[in-house]
């Protein structure tokens, strides 16, 4: 039987998570480009009708989406580098040989750990109008502050709930690559007469090229899609200013049910993510460069 | 000498950041056990009372279990996590053997698609899965729950990497012996593959585990409802909130997946490190 023949025998391996990726991830995408282009109508029966670009140039024209695009934008431009270097910093601290560094090691797993949900949720009761940061904030005399109801502030407060949960976890990507880093090198680049800050410029970062190159592709591409802490804590507000284009888009498609303009906003950010990642990718690709070992 | 100080800088900064990391979480602890009137009283203004409650009590645990539909989340988060680790580590790791072991048709061209579906958010394409799997009448089920989460790309690229590593010999001697395929791998590899099992199951389920917005909007309703969402439920409640009771919630939605990881950590990290997924 040729269903028996050996050539078969993996695609029966590989047919269970072909066809769940197929109808569960890469469907979804096309689909997304082809709903995108009809509308809500009431009289044709299917309940849509195909207008073409019409949802795009809607949204074109539209200062929501313009708004929540600003956003994320200000969001995506403070959190990452924040994120990443900060990231970096913890690492380089835990790769110290220290004793009882195991135990610091363990406590930043924590967060790595925890739901974003959960985290949002505890996050909202420290930061609540008579939470315990503002209880610490007034006893070293500082005034209450409005946090998470205040358009100044509440995009600070997420920025701040993000980076808690996400810098152990991107560290736990630079650790890897610092420990991955042989002795051999630095010692030649000591011998050289690199020191400290030189030494970590021309050696360590050059070679954590890959994994750099990871973590911010990775977290961008988080970060543009944050959802929950926004569901949680601001829906959006206040003032729109926490409005990311997620957001705007969940909320016209699943609270509104306007799917054709909250696929076409998908499919706009989903575009806009491509090129922000092929533009990191280009600029962190590898190089030839002139070095200590050139 | 100029190394003291250095490591004691080191020592501060590590200090700094693990109380910066556990603060939350000890005061969610706490105030999980203060008398609900007490929880912000003794935050704010801030004592340290916040910390160490006067009258510790577990009540709001005991609330939280028998009258509330906490149980039921909790459970529900259960079976959706482990029926998760089950098929997903066992189609995973099908595929995985298949990319590691095999060469067929198409094998680059479909690592490389595969790979690329999860450079696509799961958010990203949260609404159009939403329609798909309410075309298949599967919304507020649990096949509706389960099904779309099972397929991982980052979990297969995980067991590839592991089989890869696996000697020929043992293999070969098999097929000399007249196994098939399936036999070889239900009998052979998956009992010389602990350490990457328990790799892809914890990352598979803590991230099952911390899911939220899939089991948000696809099965929202209170028999299906999880941990996650229960919790942002209840805290987002218009009529009065037990206070303690939904720290007490935050304190074992976390305390389950740290519990997990801890005696294996070191499978966990190598399990993340390899496939980042953040779950």
């Amino acid at each position: 039987m040729i269903l028996n023949s050996k050539r078969w025998i993996p695609y029966y391996f590989l047919a269970p998570s072909l066809i769940l990726l197929l109808i569960f991830r890469i469907v979804p995408i096309f689909s997304a480009l082809g709903e995108s282009l009809f509308t809500i109508s009431f009289t044709s029966p299917s309940g849509k009708e195909f207008i073409g670009l019409g949802n795009y140039i809607k949204l074109f024209k539209d200062p929501i989406l313009w708004q929540s695009f600003k956003a994320l934008l200000k969001f995506s431009i403070i959190v990452n580098p924040l994120q990443i270097i900060s990231a970096l910093g913890l690492a380089l601290l835990t790769n110290q040989q220290l004793r009882g560094i195991r135990i610091f090691r363990s406590i930043f797993i924590i967060p790595i750990a925890i739901a974003i949900s959960v985290a949002s949720v505890l996050w909202g009761l420290v930061l609540s109008r008579s939470g315990l940061l503002n209880g610490i904030l007034s006893s070293i005399g500082i005034p209450p502050q409005p946090l998470l109801t205040d358009a100044g502030q509440a995009m600070w407060c997420i920025i701040f709930i993000v980076t808690w949960l996400g810098v152990p976890y991107w560290a736990l990507f630079f650790l890897a690559g610092l420990q991955g880093i042989s002795h051999e090198v630095l010692e030649a680049a000591m011998v050289d007469g690199a020191r400290g800050i030189q030494m970590f410029w021309y050696i360590t970062l050059p070679l954590l090229r890959r994994v750099i190159t990871f973590v911010v592709v990775a977290d961008t591409i988080i970060n543009f899609v944050l959802f929950v802490p926004v569901y949680i804590l601001t829906s959006g507000g206040p003032q729109l200013a926490t409005n990311f284009v997620i957001y705007e888009a969940y909320r016209r498609g699943l609270i509104y049910g306007d799917l054709g303009i909250s696929l076409a906003m998908m499919v706009i950010l989903l575009l806009f993510i491509g090129i922000v990642v092929a533009l990191e990718f280009y600029i962190l690709r590898e190089r030839r460069e002139k070095g200590v070992f050139n | 000498m100029k190394t003291i100080p250095k490591k004691l800088l080191s020592y501060i900064a590590l200090v700094l950041v693990a109380l910066f990391v556990l603060t939350p979480l000890i005061w969610a602890f706490s105030a999980s056990i203060t008398e609900n009137s007490k929880v912000f009283e003794y935050a704010y203004p801030f004592t340290l009372r916040a910390f160490f409650p006067a009258e510790p009590t577990l009540d709001y645990y005991k609330y939280l279990f028998f009258e509330q539909n906490f149980l039921l989340a909790l459970k529900n988060t259960t079976i959706l996590s482990l029926s998760t680790v089950f098929l997903s580590v066992l189609i995973s790791a099908m595929a995985g053997f298949a990319f590691a072991r095999f060469n067929f048709r198409f094998k680059n061209l479909l690592f490389i698609i595969i790979l690329a579906t999860f450079m696509v958010p799961l958010e990203g394409i949260i609404i159009p899965l939403y329609i798909i799997v309410k075309s298949f009448d599967w919304l507020y089920t649990w096949q509706g729950l389960i099904i779309p989460g099972l397929a991982n790309g980052l979990v297969i690229f995980l067991f590839k990497q592991f089989f890869e590593e696996i000697p020929q010999d043992l293999i070969d001697a098999a097929i000399v012996d007249g196994a098939s395929w399936f036999r070889i791998f239900s009998r052979i590899i998956i009992p010389i593959s602990k350490p990457v099992l328990i790799s892809g199951a914890l990352v598979v389920f803590v991230g099952t585990w911390n899911s939220f917005f899939w089991p948000l909007i696809v099965a929202p309703n209170p028999e299906l409802r999880v941990v996650t969402v229960a919790i942002s439920a209840s805290s987002q409640t218009e009529h009065v909130t037990i206070w303690s009771a939904l720290f007490g919630g935050t304190v074992i939605a976390t305390i389950v997946p740290i519990l997990l990881i801890f005696p294996f950590q070191k499978y966990y990290i190598r399990g993340i490190a390899t496939t980042g997924i953040k779950g």
